[in-house]
């Protein structure tokens, strides 16, 4: 605000314009939302089911095929919307210079974080 | 308005220092409390896919860090975190729906959420205390 | 504990203020000071304390909250009748924005025991004790109790509250039926008091970009007017991720609204279209 003392009310109001966008990334979170519901309740309920399991019962279930592609699809949908909604809570109370850094870096972590999860998962299938 | 002195800006009125917190903001910063906590519970995930992947070893260490009095504690914090952000984001999906806006359905859905994910997160530790045996 | 309508004020009050210090980023320039106590007169009956927010540009003061004794045997039911018992009978500096006195102009909107309301349509006897009168949250404030609405008018008039067509005038009127003139129905009484903008946190955080609900709400009455053509444009203009999206439904401003209005529903409904027209 302090270097638009001469311009209108209006004409601060106003900004730059309308980005015109937004609604993608609205959408993709309450998709990736309805899409974790089934998804974390499985991982919640086989979670306290294989608690107190070794290693051998662990490594066995997470190599069937149906823990396998769920754990995948989990992480997938888990990791998008985490991204969304850390976008929206940078966005949010992030004003300075440091708010593209952190989006920019918010977003590769989860990325990478996907990627290494995938991948562990893809490593526990394909015999440690 | 020309002025000798510079004008000073005018003060702002409080607003989080003293405006009262209802059932719809407090939920709602609650949602938003829980989901950055379970984004760390994500993280947590991922290390603990990596840990089974790399081996009986880092599983145990990992495990036992779980069943240690503070890794309990945690899990508590995280269980009770996942069922506010479900039950609340259930209570979202539906106002995104256009649905259960008005002032009554709002406080109902609202004392809902708390009620269920407080019993839930109850039901899931006295399950978990039960396959422990 | 359930709310059935925003003017019902709670019995309960678990939680005063959210518990983080007074003073957390607030401008030197905005922190409050303490005030002066001005005493009940000798031989009142009923006594009610008040704690009121001061502001005068003219001297270097920061603002402060002054305690006024009111006599309630000498005032009327309603808050406006004690802020104009303060100005008649205690203090004639104190300032502050009234006209209708009946809850439709929306001047005297200001954030009372916490929540903002209108001053002339709250009772004192709802109020606990001190009751604690404060100007609209986050604004600036120009004196007392009178905020600088400049900046959320500005945000009013950038989403065109107007009739816009591209159909030539007919011979009488643009015509509507009932069913669709019901589509305005809580939407277009809002007075523009801005109570419920005052109290959204998501306007706190981002009062320069994000629209808010009064001005949202009016964006949608706009939109469901079966009359304008001119729709696609609006939503080009509201589809924005600071303007529209900073709402996470956070419904201040539905609890808050003093005529009663749903500000949240129509956002939800705006949100609503802007995906109808892309499936």
């Amino acid at each position: 605000m302090g270097k638009e003392l001469m311009r209108s009310p209006l004409g601060r109001a106003l900004g730059l314009g309308s980005a015109k966008h937004g609604v993608e990334q609205w959408r993709a979170e309450r998709v990736t939302a309805i899409a974790l519901v089934p998804l974390t309740v499985w991982f919640a309920a086989a979670s306290v089911v294989h608690m107190n399991s070794d290693y051998a019962t662990a490594i066995a279930w997470l190599r069937t095929p149906l823990a396998a592609t769920l754990m995948v699809l989990l992480l997938t949908a888990l990791f998008c919307h985490t991204a969304l909604g850390l976008q929206v809570v940078i966005e949010d109370y992030v004003h300075s210079g440091l708010k593209v850094p952190l989006l920019v870096a918010m977003r590769f972590g989860c990325f990478a974080l996907t990627v290494a999860g995938i991948l562990a998962e893809m490593r526990i299938c394909s015999g440690v | 308005m020309a002025s000798s002195t510079p004008q000073r800006m005018r003060p702002l009125s409080p607003h989080i220092q003293i405006y009262r917190p209802q059932l719809t903001s407090v939920l709602s910063i609650a949602n938003r409390i829980t989901g950055v906590v379970l984004s760390f519970c994500a993280v947590a995930l991922v290390v603990w896919l990596i840990s089974v992947a790399a081996g009986p070893k880092a599983y145990s260490t990992i495990h036992g860090f779980i069943r240690s009095w503070f890794g309990q504690i945690l899990l508590l914090g995280c269980t009770y975190s996942f069922f506010l952000h479900l039950c609340g984001g259930i209570r979202h999906l539906a106002w995104d729906a256009v649905y259960g806006f008005e002032l009554r359905a709002i406080y109902t859905s609202g004392w809902t959420v708390v009620v269920t994910s407080a019993a839930l997160t109850l039901i899931t530790w006295t399950a978990c205390m039960r396959f422990a045996r | 504990m359930i709310i059935r309508s925003a003017d019902e004020v709670p019995r309960t009050t678990l939680l005063k203020r959210f518990p983080i210090p007074r003073n957390l980023g607030v401008s030197p320039g905005s922190r409050i000071a303490k005030g002066r106590r001005w005493p009940a007169p000798v031989g009142a009956g009923r006594v009610k304390a008040f704690e009121v927010y001061r502001y005068d540009a003219d001297s270097e003061a920061n603002p402060r909250l002054d305690t006024f004794e009111v006599d309630l045997d000498d005032c009327g039911p309603m808050v406006l009748d004690a802020l104009i018992w303060i100005k008649n009978k205690v203090d004639s500096t104190l300032t502050f924005r009234r006209s209708c006195r009946e809850g439709i102009c929306g001047s005297c909107a200001m954030n009372i025991n916490g929540t903002n309301w209108l001053a002339c349509t709250r009772f004192i006897s709802d109020l606990a004790s001190p009751a604690t009168i404060y100007p609209l949250a986050n604004m600036r404030i120009i004196k007392d109790l009178v905020p600088d609405l400049t900046h959320v008018f500005a945000q009013y008039s950038l989403i065109e509250p107007w009739l816009r067509t591209k159909t030539p005038e007919p011979e009488k009127e643009r015509l509507q039926s009932p069913e669709e003139r019901r589509t305005l129905d809580g939407y277009y009484e809002c007075i523009l008091c801005f109570c419920c903008t005052s109290g959204c946190p998501s306007h706190w955080w981002n009062a320069d970009r994000f629209l808010g609900p009064a001005v949202l709400l009016q964006a949608w009455r706009w939109l469901a007017d079966s009359r304008d053509e001119a729709t696609g444009e609006r939503l080009d203009n509201l589809e924005d991720p600071y303007r529209l999206y900073r709402c996470h439904t956070i419904l201040n401003c539905t609890r808050t609204c003093p005529k009663g209005l749903n500000p949240g529903k129509a956002i939800a409904n705006i949100k609503k279209m802007l995906i109808e027209r892309r499936t």
